[in-house]
């Protein structure tokens, strides 16, 4: 029995392990950075798509309706690749003289001293930012809606006021409009949750990825066979990570409204 | 010009996989879901307690875990299961293993829709048709169902162009055996050989883009038949939202 448990104690806290356990922290940065800027797109989007102007609204529609008309994976590979290929581009056009692009045979980046190579960092932050412009999408239509639904009246009564357009935006109609945005919005971060295992498509080392390297059978010369197949077992792991994370984010969001809707007249909670 | 529409023609036979990957699971996860739907609103605990937790399992967390998931564990039973029986090669394969976790998937989500309509049911028809002395499938075919599925169309429509969407995933889990390629392979090995990122990530998005319209209008057709009741038939607008 204490042979079983320090066999397990030791297996769970091998250097692999530890390896994993760390890798939850990309999971995390990117799901907290997405959610971010899915929400700073989102305004920036709902913005332009109430603005007065015809081009600015249909730049704000065009990016709302496109982006949701594709899939997620499709852009979160696309975004980090062609951001990739623009910095080279204006890179290229820089230090590549007529000699370094004639002696590239390769087919990118157009002369070898313009090759930007990306680690983990840069793949991560490029992969928030792709997770921000796919759900600022959807962000954009639950804060459009919001924006909406606050009353009437407290516009035209901040215009009384005197405020100007930008005033009446930033002071009274976004700060009024969370609480109808955050029962969309909780539906967003669900969805950002859930695209965070993704991250292994952009060569990045998550969990996911850790994961498959851990339960892939485990054959050490000195030992025999330590393992085999057991990699259902570790995305079972993640699997149940994934429900609990929800199951806490929901959780929050109920405070939240709670909270947000503290003296408001709200009709939908009866 | 002519290098792009070549290109799209090259794409035509990979948006095929994911036609198929969509269609192969769309009607298995319809009738799943309706006993889903059902088993939620029971009154028997346990069948509910199972219904309840089958569709937050399945809704909270990734479809690309889960693919993973059941396809590891299809291959640990391989050795002890279905080589014995003869069967790995059609067990394994993709193409029915990719639309069996859809199937799963997608009825989580489609019950939640179905359940949120079952509650909206307007409760005089019910208790009018009780009143008639209807036994319960005859209620459930008389009045329960016309109703749901009418007051649930445009959110499954939505449904079923996420579940279109969420095929281009699939291949990323599941081998890619030969020539089998979806959209998304097959864009991303073009990227992989020129780099030109623009061009083949755009006609595979054009692609979806274009499914998903296919798919708003039908389904938009047949809305206008469930509603051919009403006085104004209320449309549909391409306006995939946020259930998924």
């Amino acid at each position: 029995m204490s042979e079983d448990i320090a066999f397990w104690l030791s297996y769970l806290t091998n250097g692999k392990h530890l390896t994993w356990y760390a890798s939850f922290q990309f999971t995390i940065f990117a799901a907290v950075a997405g959610g971010i800027l899915a929400v700073v797109f989102g305004l920036i989007g709902a913005t332009l798509k109430n603005s007065r102007y015809l081009p600015l609204r249909l730049i704000g529609t065009f990016y709302s309706s496109i982006v949701r008309g594709v899939p997620d994976v499709l852009f979160f590979l696309f975004f980090p690749l062609a951001f990739e290929q623009a910095v080279e581009w204006i890179w290229a056009s820089q230090v590549c003289t007529p000699e370094m692009i004639a002696a590239q045979s390769a087919a990118w980046p157009p002369c070898k001293a313009a090759n930007w190579i990306l680690t983990t960092p840069e793949y991560l932050i490029l992969a928030s930012v792709s997770l921000g412009l796919v759900y600022g999408a959807f962000a954009t239509n639950v804060i459009h809606g919001a924006m909406r639904s606050v009353p009437h009246g407290q516009l035209e009564a901040a215009r009384a006021y005197g405020m100007s357009t930008g005033q009446v935006l930033w002071r009274v109609q976004i700060r009024q409009m969370w609480v109808y945005a955050l029962p969309g919005l909780s539906n967003v971060w669900m969805l950002i949750i859930k695209a965070t295992s993704l991250l292994s498509l952009l060569q990045i080392a998550d969990i996911v990825l850790w994961a498959d390297r851990l339960g892939a059978p485990n054959f050490l010369p000195a030992v025999g066979l330590v393992h085999d197949d057991w990699r259902w077992r570790y995305y079972l792991v993640l699997f149940v990570f994934y429900i609990l994370v929800t199951l806490i984010s929901e959780k929050g969001f109920n405070a939240l409204m709670r909270r947000a809707g503290r003296g408001m007249l709200n009709e939908g909670h009866h | 010009m002519d290098h792009f529409f070549a290109e799209v023609v090259y794409f035509a036979p990979a948006a095929l996989f994911n036609i198929y990957f969509a269609a192969a699971s769309i009607p298995l996860g319809f009738v799943f879901a309706v006993f889903l739907a059902l088993g939620k609103d029971s009154r028997n605990p346990l069948l509910s307690r199972l219904s309840r937790g089958y569709i937050y399992a399945f809704r909270g967390s990734p479809l690309f875990i889960q693919f993973f998931m059941f396809y590891s564990l299809a291959l640990s039973l391989n050795i002890s299961v279905w080589k014995p029986m003869g069967i790995s090669w059609f067990v394994l394969h993709p193409l029915f293993i990719g639309p069996l976790v859809l199937i799963l998937n997608t009825s989580a989500y489609t019950a939640e829709i179905f359940h949120g309509a079952l509650r909206a049911v307007p409760r005089g028809e019910i208790e009018a048709a009780r009143a008639y002395g209807m036994s319960w499938p005859q209620q459930f075919r008389q009045v329960i169902w016309p109703n749901l599925i009418r007051l649930a169309w445009p959110a499954y429509t939505n449904e079923v162009v996420f579940l279109f969407h969420a095929t281009a995933i699939v291949y990323f889990a599941l081998p890619v055996i030969g020539q089998q390629k979806d959209l998304m392979i097959t864009a991303k090995e073009l990227v992989e050989r020129d780099y030109n990122a623009f061009m083949h990530f755009s006609i595979a998005a054009l692609y979806f883009l274009a499914v998903s319209l296919v798919v708003f209008f039908l389904f938009g057709l047949v809305y206008q038949r469930l509603m051919r009741h009403m006085p104004s038939r209320p449309r549909m607008r391409f306006a995939p939202k946020w259930l998924r």
